[in-house]
């Protein structure tokens, strides 16, 4: 019972990284109908970055350990903005020369360009910070709390907590404000949207930045989890992928959604046959799309006449 | 010399790839009139619409929006200067609802909760169908409801210049009386409206001035009276002989 509730909630705060990175998918795809294959190599620059950062506060080299009391809840907010800034403008380079050029137009361009994008990100990483994974401390310690018997990673509430309420806020952005309802036009409709006065090319410049800085949020949430690694990313991003395929890649709550059921189906696969988690993840693919191929929530679009 | 026209459009020329869609188009419309376009299928009604607001570039000729060229200018400027444009086949946002689409009309007027209230009062005072459905997804609607809501939010921009392009497709002789009766109502308000439509009949007879379009140039032009009593217009469009 107790390893059941540790494993839910370790499987909660896993989804909370899928479900960013998922999402993330969602805003370019409804933008542009195209996203980010590299994505992954953004969650490994957000992750780095806010390493860096942290060394750099704490005034030691950039290939020196961490130690845990470098990482203060305050420097680590600082590395958070840090990470995510960088992630974001790497999110508006990667539209500029790798999505532009080529949406719109028939043919798959854009899924090699933005692999090559995210190859390049990642052996700039490589270049940097070296192919050993770096152990990042968790702003709140290693000291596992007991709460009913269960031990919970004082890292995997953060992560929960955070990805939980900046999920929370995109959606009544989306929802609610004029910004959000932009961008929502431009999903819909973009030549309606541009009918509007809603200058199309800066919601969809706006998507690539929202949707890096939240893979950067995702890598430097989890890094304390796995470690930073210039590998991380591929796995996470893939998973993630999976989950908006499973929940919709066309609505943003059924990619929170998808993330979500990911994680714990990972988790709790994982108490009971480690090595058949991504198995599980794969048959339950395969099983949602048979039966509803939108995806959980996705929609079939039914055009009136 | 009376004052400039408020639309101008001179040798305007849109292609697409090879196909010369508008071959040198050439049309006024002034403040307070309602001009319509009349063409069949094909002849190039909605590229011009398009043209107007930006959504096709031209390739040749210019669109003077009150005295200034517009002719490159990004289509969501033109919104801001006071041309809005009510698509072929609705386009509303299907997902968003009701108020929300035409809260996304007023988009770039950035209005306070309250203005934009007393402005949504004013387009279900037009539209008094689209009050009862205010909260509904603009999917839901039925066509003529769809084509209502997409008048509304196109007047949301308060639009110097309504392009209203082919409203009466695809609805019901009882709904298409109704939509006119709107366009009516707006003329009688004093907004200026250019108007594309293949019911011939009707548009004519609300336009103060006409032009027929056919495979991208215009063969002829005069008042709606005028082209109403055409024998070749009445042969072509209004089905008399």
């Amino acid at each position: 019972m107790v390893v059941l509730l540790q494993a839910l909630f370790s499987g909660l705060a896993l989804g909370g990284i899928y479900s960013l990175v998922a999402v993330g998918f969602n805003i370019t795809h409804g933008t542009t109908r195209t996203f980010n294959f590299g994505q992954g190599e953004f969650l490994v620059a957000g992750a780095f970055v806010s390493v860096s950062v942290l060394l750099l506060l704490a005034g030691k080299g950039i290939n020196a350990p961490l130690d845990a009391i470098d990482v203060t809840p305050t420097v680590y907010a600082v590395s958070l903005v840090g990470g995510t800034l960088v992630t974001a403008v790497l999110g508006v380079m990667l539209y500029f020369t790798a999505v532009r050029p080529f949406a719109g137009r028939p043919g798959l361009a854009w899924v090699m360009s933005t692999i090559g994008f995210g190859i390049l990100v990642q052996n700039t990483a490589l270049a940097i910070w070296g192919p050993s994974p770096v152990p990042m401390p968790s702003p709140l310690g290693n000291d596992v709390i007991r709460l009913a018997g269960a031990g919970f990673v004082p890292q995997e509430i953060l992560v929960l907590v955070v990805s939980v309420a900046v999920l929370i806020a995109l959606d009544v952005v989306m929802r609610r404000t004029r910004l959000g309802k932009a961008m929502r036009a431009v999903a819909e409709n973009r030549n309606a949207a541009t009918l509007m006065g809603i200058d199309v090319s800066a919601v969809v410049v706006g998507a690539f930045v929202l949707s890096s800085a939240f893979a950067g949020l995702a890598g430097l949430l989890v890094a304390p989890i796995t470690t930073a690694s210039v590998y991380m990313g591929l796995t996470l991003a893939l998973k993630a992928f999976s989950a908006a395929i499973v929940g919709g890649l066309d609505n943003p709550r059924g990619c929170m959604l998808g993330g979500f059921l990911m994680g714990l189906l990972e988790a709790l696969v994982g108490l009971w046959h480690a090595e058949l988690r991504e198995i599980a993840i794969f048959l339950l693919i395969i099983v949602v799309l048979a039966v509803k191929p939108e995806g959980l929530l996705g929609r079939r679009r039914v055009e009136k006449v | 010399m009376a004052e400039a026209p408020l639309l101008a459009i001179d040798g305007l020329e849109v292609r697409y790839g090879a196909v010369e869609a508008l071959k040198g188009i050439s049309l006024e419309v002034r403040t307070g009139e309602v001009v319509t376009l009349i063409g069949g299928n094909g002849a190039g009604k909605s590229t011009l619409m398009k043209a107007v607001s930006g959504l096709e570039p031209a390739s040749r000729g210019t669109i003077r929006f009150d005295g200034q060229d517009i002719t490159t200018l990004a289509g969501h400027r033109r919104v801001a200067l006071g041309i809005a444009q009510s698509p072929e086949g609705r386009q509303v946002f299907a997902d968003q609802s009701v108020r929300d689409n035409l809260v996304l009309g007023a988009y770039h007027r950035r209005l306070s909760t309250a203005d934009l209230d007393r402005d949504v009062d004013r387009q279900f005072a037009l539209f008094p169908k689209l009050a009862e459905r205010r909260a509904q997804m603009a999917g839901t609607l039925s066509g003529g409801e769809q084509q209502m809501l997409a008048i509304a939010r196109a007047l949301m921009a308060q639009p110097r210049l309504l392009l209203l392009d082919e409203p009466s497709l695809g609805l019901a002789p009882l709904i298409v009386r109704e939509i006119f009766a709107a366009i009516r109502a707006l003329k009688a308000q004093g907004v200026t409206i250019l108007l594309v439509e293949q019911m011939a009949n009707q548009a004519l007879a609300v336009a103060d001035r006409a032009y027929v379009l056919e495979t991208g140039r215009i063969t002829l032009a005069g008042t709606g009276s005028e082209l109403r009593r055409n024998p070749e217009v009445r042969a072509a469009y209004l089905g008399k002989v």
